[in-house]
């Protein structure tokens, strides 16, 4: 589970609702989602080689990054032969998170996990695919090429 | 008659006690009533003597003349019919009740009234409840076609205009949750295609169950 893996490395990467009486659910089903920052683990959803990066940091927000946004990550876990390997610094576009993302309609979206899909600093694709479903918010990213590849479009 | 009301109004200025303290006759009580907690609001003698002021001048415009008239028919004191003038003045005296009596925590809950009630002219929400499968159509700016989101209802969270449901589903392998705000004119139609029985009303447990329980075709 995410929130377990959070709390293997320490990080405060997702704040735990304050619950005084936790009646039926436990404190773990109530957890608020913030944002992908330092050392948060995502996973790779396209086929560049990469499975899971973590977060070294969030190019643009105060607080980390959310849905739509860009982030420089190490690659913490690779298939053999891809096009990026254990260790390399990637830079990354966030395609789902587990933060809701609000719309100028007044709907909120989130996913269940954070997966990123890699480019390089120019904004390319490395992989071919994309994997999973993708939200509107890339269109205004201007991260187009991700939402034609991408399976669905949230 | 107006002349009448009017001297009886006087009259009654001099002991604004009894005014207050006097019971009108049982028929008119109902009418009396509301007029009587108005009174009850502005019991100072300075407010009494400023509406009789102006109940002279309204009781010659001859709009009180039709709630007057009950209440002079009746056969009591004149104290009675004191009570009717003033109380029918101070209702001509401010405007429509409803806007200055309103308290100020009232107002979001008017507000909030009225804004459901347009939205519901458009549209009619049906009765969503956590646990409901439903099929929703929305409209996407600059898209022609509706696009349609599909799902079961995990939370309703109420809040006047702003109702929102948060839709649950496994889209291509991975779960989505959507938030909509039930009233929003974005939102073109609501269906329920069928209801699971749950026990709760909010159902975030379905997060961490197999995605079989979320996925609906």
């Amino acid at each position: 589970m995410g929130s377990h893996g959070n709390n293997l490395f320490g990080a405060v990467s997702s704040s735990v609702e304050a619950v005084t009486r936790p009646f039926h659910c436990d404190a773990i089903s109530q957890q608020i989602r913030t944002f992908i920052q330092m050392r948060t683990n995502l996973k790779v959803v396209d086929n560049s080689g990469a499975k899971r990066v973590m977060c070294i940091q969030a190019k643009s927000g105060k607080y980390g990054a959310k849905l739509g946004d860009t982030i420089v990550g190490s690659v913490k876990e690779a298939q053999p032969r891809g096009k990026v390997k254990k260790g390399d610094v990637v830079y990354g576009v966030v395609v789902r998170a587990a933060m809701k993302k609000g719309r100028s309609d007044g709907s909120e979206v989130q996913f269940d996990d954070n997966a990123i899909v890699l480019v390089n600093n120019k904004g390319e694709l490395i992989g071919t695919r994309v994997f999973g479903p993708v939200p509107h918010e890339l269109r205004k990213k201007k991260h187009l090429k991700i939402l034609a590849l991408a399976e669905h479009i949230v | 008659m107006a002349s009448a009301a009017a001297t009886a109004a006087v009259s009654g200025v001099v002991l604004p006690h009894s005014l207050l303290s006097h019971r009108s006759s049982p028929p008119h009580i109902v009418a009396l009533a509301s007029s009587f907690r108005r009174l009850s609001l502005c019991a100072s003698p300075r407010r009494t003597t400023h509406l009789v002021a102006r109940a002279d001048a309204s009781a010659e415009a001859g709009e009180p003349e039709a709630e007057a008239e009950p209440v002079s028919a009746s056969a009591d004191a004149e104290a009675g019919e004191a009570e009717g003038a003033v109380a029918v003045a101070e209702a001509e005296e401010q405007p429509p009740p409803s806007k200055l009596k309103v308290k100020f925590g009232e107002i979001i809950g008017i507000l909030n009234k009225q804004f459901i009630e347009e939205a519901e002219k458009v549209k009619t929400v049906p009765d969503l409840r956590p646990g409901d499968i439903i099929e929703l159509r929305m409209q996407r700016p600059n898209k022609r076609r509706l696009s349609l989101f599909k799902g079961i209802i995990i939370a309703k969270h109420k809040a006047g205009v702003h109702t929102t449901i948060r839709v649950r589903r496994i889209i291509a392998g991975v779960g989505v949750e959507i938030t909509f705000p039930v009233y929003s004119p974005r939102i073109k139609e609501i269906t329920v295609i069928r209801h699971k029985k749950v026990r709760r009303a909010k159902l975030y447990y379905l997060k961490h169950k197999l995605p079989r329980f979320s996925t609906f075709k």
